[in-house]
This record gives structure tokens, C-alpha cells and sequence, in this order.
């Protein structure tokens, strides 16, 4: 209840969520990989994504940039599923993103919008359905 | 009448206190000294220093200084020329007499005894020699004295003076119902006046009644005569009755009549109510005296916290406090004088709030409280713990814009800290102390401190609280992005 109000905050104020994206693969075979775990095969902050590529990667985020990108890679998803992206600025939640996974595999991402107050550590905590932490990625947003 | 009724409310039990033992201690000081010589130059400088004190309040700078100046060289003279007095007095066996009842119950002499000793020698014609020590001190003046402190009897003193004793030539002391000292040589007299048949023995006499306020009896051996001699005056004596007048008299063993004992109790009963109003008044200028305020920032002191808790926070490290009393009390007051305590006896984990009241602060005796603030304390107690915690770089500052920060390693990743529970239980990262972009031109390594915050969180015991910081900073114009 506490997330969801917060979220609802963070929403009307200035992390905007720019984008939801999901691509899924086709390469995949569904059937194969049903049995498996489901694993990041990457994660990073970055700039933007293109063709379903992280774009200038790094730790270190100025504001003139505009936004930033939290990009992960499933590889495999065994079965349909949500996980979250938990924005941190310092220890306290800026926004909670669901974001759905298709198998075999599949690539989604979250973004927020910098505003001049969001100078400071990040963290974006990655969660699958169940709220386990699968990866934790820290930045830095800077002038 | 209002204002007298505050003025009573206000006094407390200690200022009670204050002012009947000085009372007493001023009066015992007059019932012990007053019948000293002593005496009447104490009150003396007690008027002096009145006279001083009110030189000082009226203004008068240089008389007050000189009246100060008098009075204490006065004091030290009192002390060396009446020392022996004084000695005297003090030296009493009796430690209760101190502090009840007259110090000084006289041991009565048997005059009967002496006299009728007297003139049996005087008729036996052995010469005798007869100290009577007054209120001076008589150590200084005689010599060669045998410590005998032996019972008054006829026959002992006729024995002292027999002419086959050894010590017959020499005095004998005699001090309450003892014969204190044998063979004493007295200070001869230098007067020329004196008969010529005056002897030694009579020489000695009167040099020793001169010198002292000693009272002196001597029997002439020759004549078989009896001299009493006082101060510069030699009085022949003929019948036992006066000589028992004489050593009555000086030895302060008339008795007195109803009318002088009536008055003396009205003169102590006097000096007791003196005693009260002097002190009263001293008290009156010194502890109540409300014309002074000042204000102290004063830190909390907390007791009987549970050894299993720690102080986390508290919402305020001290208490600002006005505090009233009379200028000479003020200016003696200083800060570890005032104490603020809170009892964390009953105190949970988490925040305890606490309402400060008067009962908190401990003040010296005279002095009181106008306000204090903040009167609400919060103080968070925690239990403490340890956590790993993971490591987090506080980035500040613009970094160049052709450079990008790619990949940040920190060694340790992890670190351990130590703080309340319930504190570290809403802490998931640590910082680094903030590290500006500005400096970075190019991948390096840069060693950094732990900022932890609150203050109270600490690193465990063999952790480095030293953080190591690898960046590895990317060109982005060698590769034209």
C-alpha cells in the first residue's frame, strides 16, 4: 500500500516513467526452456535503447542527459511473468515498474526522467514476481 | 503582603538549615571566646568589616580598601599576640564543651587547703614560693619547672618546701585542685623600689606578678612572713582569712549573687538572639538577594539506561536554562554546577519522550530557575547490532563531457557496521564520502572515507572504514560518440 501511494506520488511528480518496452525473441524455443530459472543475462544503466541495445552504458549520469535507462536481458524466461524495477534514490523509493516477460527470452527495460532534485546515489533493485532481489544496479546522477 | 507571603513560601528547608547552624556556631564562638581578652578584638573586627562592607556599598572605594587592609593585618596580629589565649581556650579536654554547655567549668582550687598550708610554713618559717596562673599563658615567662601534677594537700606542699627537698627553692604551680609543676624559677623583678630585705624568693615574686596576671603568695623565711603579690602590687598578709580572700578573688571562686547570674543569662540569651539577626541579615544580602540572571546552555545526563540499549538520537544535546539568585551567588555559579538528569529507567527501543520539570535540575542551595527550553526531550534508544551493508559512491560535481563513466569497482564491496537495530534495519547501502566528477580526467584509482550517517553507526571491528574506488572513465570523442 505504502509502494503503491509512493508510486502514485512519484507518477504525479518529477520521475517521470518515459517508457515500458518489451521485445520479445524469437528465437526462442518456449517449450525447451520451461523447466529452467529464470536469469538475467544483463544489466545495465545506460542512456537509451536501440534495437533492443543498451546505449551508453555507464555508473555515472548527468542530469543534462535527461533520463536514464535501466536495461535487462532475461535469458531464459520459462514461463509468462512480471518482475519489477525499483528506483532508489538513496535508501528511499522513487518508483516501482512492473514489467512483463514472455519466454524464451526477453528484453525489457524502465526509464525515469531527471529533474534537478534527483542529483545524488541510485539504485535500481531488480525483482522477480515473488519480490526477490535478482540484481541490484547503482548510479549516479550528477549536475 | 503579598510579596512577604512569596518571600516565605520561597524559603526552603536548607536556608533553614544555613541559618541555624551559623547562628549557633557565631554564638558558640562568643560563649566560648567571651571570657578572653581575645574577645572584645574580635568584635571589634567585626565592626570593621561592617564598616568595611558598608564603605563598599555606599561607594566609598579607597576607605573600603583601606578598612579591608585593616582589618586584615588587625586579624593576624589578633592571632600571633593572643595566640596563647586563644590556645588555651581551644585546648579543652571536653570536645562536647565545644558545642554545649559553658567550655570552661572551673576545677576549684581548695583555697582552705592552701591557706591553711600558707600559714603553717609562714609559722614554721619555711620560705614557699606560690604560682596562680591567671587567664594569660605563664609557659613563656618560667623555666626549669618539674612536672609534679599531684594532689593539694598540707602536708605535700609543706613537703615540696621542706628545706631537704631538692626543688624547695624553686615555685610551685598550682592550677585548678593540682600542683601542676615543682622547682620552677620564676623572672626575677628589676624594680629598685623594692625593701632591701626583699629577697630573691620576693624578687621573683613580683617580677612574675609583673609579667603575668599570675597571682603570687611567698612566705619569707626569714620573717616568716606572707606576701601576696598581684600585678605591681605586694599585699602583706596576716590571717589565713584574707589570704583566702585574696586566691578567692583571683581565682574567680566568689560567688556570685542571684542578680549577676540572672544577668548573665540575659547577656547569653542576648548574644543568641544577636547571634540569629547578624546571620539572618548576612543570609538575607547574600542568598536572597534576587537580582541577578543568567543563562546557561546545560548538557542532559542520562541514568539507568538498560545496559542492553544505546542511545541512537535525542532531539536536543542540552538545555538552555535562566537561572536567578543574588550577584555574590551568580558570580560563583558556573555550568557543571547545574545538573539536568533523566532517568531512562523505564525507557523502551525506539523514541522516548521525556517532559523536563524542575525535579530534573539539580541546582546549588540559593539559586533558582526563571525558565529552561526546550522542557520536551526526545531521546531514541535502540538495541545495538551488526549488518553488511554494501558499498555505494557519492558521486558529486559535472564529470568532463567527453568522458563517461563506464564501470565504478569498490573494494571492499561490503563492509560491517555497527549501530541500533532498528536504525540499521531501514539502512540497505553505505556511502562513500562524496567524490567530485571534476577530478576524474581519466580511469584511476582514488581511496575514500565511509560518510555514515547518523553519526552514532560505526564500522565493525576489522573492516576498513577506508573505501578503494577504481573508475574506469571512457573517451567518448576518440570514438566520436
Amino acid at each position: 500500500m505504502v509502494y503503491f501511494q509512493k508510486w502514485k506520488m512519484v507518477l504525479g511528480g518529477a520521475a517521470t516513467l518515459l517508457c515500458l518496452g518489451a521485445f520479445c525473441d524469437k528465437d526462442g524455443l518456449s517449450g525447451a526452456v520451461a523447466a529452467e530459472k529464470l536469469t538475467i543475462t544483463s544489466a545495465v544503466m545506460c542512456e537509451d535503447v536501440q534495437d533492443r541495445l543498451p546505449l551508453y552504458e555507464g555508473v555515472v549520469f548527468s542530469i543534462s542527459t535527461g533520463r536514464v535507462v535501466c536495461y535487462t536481458l532475461f535469458d531464459p524466461v520459462p514461463e509468462k511473468t512480471v518482475i519489477t524495477h525499483n528506483w532508489y534514490n538513496r535508501d528511499n523509493l522513487s518508483t516501482k515498474i512492473k514489467l512483463p516477460l514472455l519466454p524464451p527470452r526477453w528484453t525489457t527495460y524502465s526509464a525515469i526522467q531527471l529533474r534537478e532534485s534527483d542529483k545524488g546515489p541510485w539504485r535500481v533493485e531488480i525483482t522477480d514476481s515473488e519480490g526477490q532481489i535478482l540484481q541490484v544496479l547503482r548510479f549516479s546522477v550528477t549536475d | 503582603m503579598d510579596g512577604f507571603l512569596i518571600f516565605i513560601q520561597s524559603i526552603r528547608w536548607q536556608d533553614v538549615v544555613d541559618i541555624t547552624l551559623c547562628s549557633y556556631i557565631l554564638f558558640r564562638c562568643y560563649v566560648i571566646f567571651r571570657i578572653t581578652n581575645a574577645y572584645r578584638i574580635l568584635i571589634g573586627l567585626a565592626f570593621l568589616w561592617i564598616f568595611q562592607r558598608l564603605a563598599v556599598s555606599i561607594g566609598l572605594i579607597v576607605t573600603s580598601w583601606v578598612i579591608q587592609g585593616i582589618t586584615a593585618v588587625a586579624a593576624l596580629i589578633i592571632i600571633v599576640v593572643f595566640r596563647n589565649e586563644i590556645r588555651s581556650v581551644l585546648q579543652i579536654k571536653n570536645i562536647k564543651a565545644l558545642f554545649w554547655g559553658r567550655p570552661h567549668q572551673p576545677i576549684h582550687t581548695p583555697v582552705q587547703i592552701i591557706a591553711d598550708s600558707v600559714m603553717a610554713l609562714a609559722r614554721k618559717r619555711i620560705g614557699a614560693l606560690i604560682v596562680f596562673p591567671g587567664k594569660e599563658d605563664i609557659n613563656e615567662k618560667i623555666q626549669s619547672g618539674i612536672l609534679w601534677d599531684g594532689a593539694i594537700s598540707q602536708e605535700m606542699i609543706t613537703s615540696i618546701f621542706w628545706e631537704d627537698n631538692p626543688v624547695h627553692d624553686g615555685a610551685i604551680i598550682i592550677e585548678g585542685n593540682r600542683i601542676h609543676e615543682v622547682g620552677v624559677i620564676l623572672p626575677l623583678s628589676h624594680r629598685q623600689e623594692l625593701p632591701s630585705y626583699y629577697g630573691t624568693r620576693h624578687r621573683a615574686a613580683v617580677g612574675m606578678a609583673e609579667s603575668t596576671d599570675s597571682l603570687v603568695v611567698v612566705v619569707s623565711e626569714e620573717r616568716g612572713t606572707v606576701h601576696v603579690v598581684k600585678d605591681s602590687t605586694i599585699t602583706p598578709v596576716l590571717k589565713k582569712d584574707d589570704l583566702e580572700k585574696h586566691l578567692q578573688q583571683h581565682l574567680g571562686l566568689v560567688i556570685k549573687d542571684p542578680s549577676s547570674q540572672k544577668k548573665e543569662k540575659i547577656e547569653i540569651r542576648i548574644a543568641a538572639m544577636v547571634s540569629v539577626i547578624l546571620i539572618t541579615s548576612v543570609w538575607l544580602t547574600i542568598a536572597r538577594g534576587l537580582d541577578t540572571l543568567v543563562t546557561f546552555e546545560i548538557p542532559i545526563e542520562y541514568m539507568n539506561r538498560n545496559p542492553g540499549m544505546e542511545i541512537i538520537d535525542a532531539s536536543v544535546n542540552g538545555i538552555k536554562i535562566q537561572l536567578g539568585g543574588s550577584g555574590p551567588l551568580m558570580r560563583t555559579l558556573r555550568p557543571d554546577h547545574v545538573r539536568i538528569k533523566i532517568d531512562l529507567g523505564k525507557s523502551v527501543v525506539g523514541q522516548n519522550t521525556y517532559t523536563i520539570t524542575n525535579e530534573n535540575i539539580s541546582l546549588p542551595p540559593g539559586i533558582f530557575i526563571k525558565s529552561f527550553y526546550p522542557d520536551v526531550v526526545d531521546v531514541t534508544l535502540d538495541v545495538p547490532d551488526k549488518k553488511d551493508l554494501p558499498v555505494q559512491v557519492d558521486w558529486t560535481g559535472k564529470l568532463s563531457e567527453n568522458l563517461r563513466m563506464e564501470k565504478v569497482t569498490i573494494e571492499p564491496s561490503v563492509v560491517q557496521i555497527i549501530g541500533g537495530r532498528q536504525l540499521l534495519k531501514n539502512i540497505t547501502t553505505v556511502y562513500t564520502e562524496k567524490i567530485p566528477l571534476e577530478s576524474i580526467q581519466s580511469s584511476r584509482t582514488i581511496i575514500v572515507n565511509l560518510a555514515l550517517s547518523p553519526a552514532s553507526l560505526k564500522v565493525a571491528p576489522g573492516f576498513k572504514d577506508k573505501i578503494t574506488v577504481e573508475c574506469t572513465v571512457k573517451d567518448q570523442s576518440k570514438n566520436g560518440l
